[in-house]
């Protein structure tokens, strides 16, 4: 097989790397491709309990980076997504404890194994970003329509274009009626400011709460906003690139609402 | 632009706070990039007084480098007073002797 590693990142922590990494991860296999996702947050590890994994580690990435164990011994079978496997991150290591050289190694292992690999990368922009990067053939950036997450995303896309990647973009936890009112960053604004291409959309949404409160994939919840939004840039990464991106704000037109208003007035 | 933004720019009302995120955006992008170390300047500045001697005389205790940001932009400012133009020729000589 020869398949693609993904990076996933932002600079910034908490904005949403981890659902959104266990998110395509799941909606790639659900599409039938043979899935890694692997947690490069060493010693500091949550992919595992975002897919609801905690209890079935065994042996993680650390262990088969130093041979004790062979990747397929490390991978853990999703508990409901066949060809979906995690490869957990140590609890106990330091991030230094892997060397750029050793993701060369890993990720043409993982290129052989997987249709794609997904690499959930640890905040920040220090060694653990640099193995995250090292030997990826893609990266997707996450941020949220804030100051801060956009600057620091600024930032690494500015180190991804120095090693030779070029990064597609992700607006997470965007909030159409803040954006309407004039309260909150637009995707447009964002792309303006970063003039990246945009692979994803992703409204607010509180059912992505409650799936990461039950490790249980959103992208499985059919009336998910956020979900068909991580289905959808599955769907861009794995051969449908024009897919459009949906403008969540372009539902609601000025006419529209006033018959919404009117429609819920009547039912008062 | 959108019914509401429309109905802010008739009634001419401050700037939302979605405009006002993205100015201070772009500024602090800008910014962020121009964080350039001192010994550049420097070594700019030695660079330019070399090249500048060839075609003029200049003073170069008085010869002053600066990075100038204003709106949206930024300028690399060099000040210096010249003493006397070159002679083309001389300009040559200078060079080959170099």
């Amino acid at each position: 097989m020869d398949g693609k590693v993904i990076v996933v990142t932002s600079g910034k922590g908490g904005v949403g790397k981890t659902t959104v990494t266990a998110s395509i991860g799941a909606a790639l296999a659900i599409q039938g491709k043979r899935v890694a996702v692997v947690d490069m947050d060493i010693g500091l590890r949550n992919l595992d309990v975002v897919m609801g994994l905690e209890n079935r580690i065994v042996f993680n990435v650390v262990d088969v980076v130093q041979k004790k164990c062979k990747l397929k011994q490390a991978a853990i079978k999703d508990r409901k997504i066949d060809n979906l496997f995690l490869i957990p991150a140590s609890q106990s290591d330091d991030k230094s404890i892997i060397k750029p050289e050793n993701m060369v190694w890993l990720c043409n292992k993982l290129r052989r194994e997987y249709d794609f690999a997904l690499l959930d990368c640890p905040a920040g922009i220090e060694q653990g970003f640099k193995n995250a990067i090292e030997a990826a053939d893609e990266a997707l950036v996450v941020c949220t329509p804030e100051v801060s997450s956009v600057r620091d995303a600024d930032r690494v896309i500015g180190l991804l274009y120095a090693h030779s990647i070029t990064p597609k973009l992700i607006v997470n936890r965007i909030v159409p009626k803040l954006v309407e009112k004039g309260d909150m960053l637009s995707h447009v604004d964002v792309v303006d400011v970063l003039s990246i291409d945009l692979v994803g959309l992703v409204e607010m949404d509180d059912a992505v709460v409650v799936s990461s409160n039950t490790g249980n994939p959103i992208v499985q919840q059919k009336d998910s906003k956020a979900g068909k939004a991580f289905n959808r840039i599955a769907m861009r990464l794995d051969g449908h690139p024009d897919l459009p991106v949906e403008d969540p704000m372009a539902h609601d037109s000025f006419w529209k609402k006033i018959g919404k208003k009117l429609g819920r007035k009547k039912q008062e | 632009m959108s019914f509401n933004a429309l109905i802010r720019k008739l009634l001419n009302k401050p700037d939302n706070s979605r405009s006002v995120a993205k100015k201070r955006l772009q500024f602090a992008l800008v910014y962020d990039k121009l964080e350039v170390k001192d010994d550049m300047l420097e070594d700019l500045q030695k660079d330019l007084v070399e090249v500048i001697s060839r075609y003029f005389e200049i003073d170069r205790e008085s010869l002053s480098l600066d990075i100038q940001r204003c709106e949206g932009s930024s300028a690399l400012i060099l000040n210096t007073p010249i003493v006397a133009a070159k002679h083309r020729k001389n300009n040559h000589e200078a060079r080959a002797g170099a």
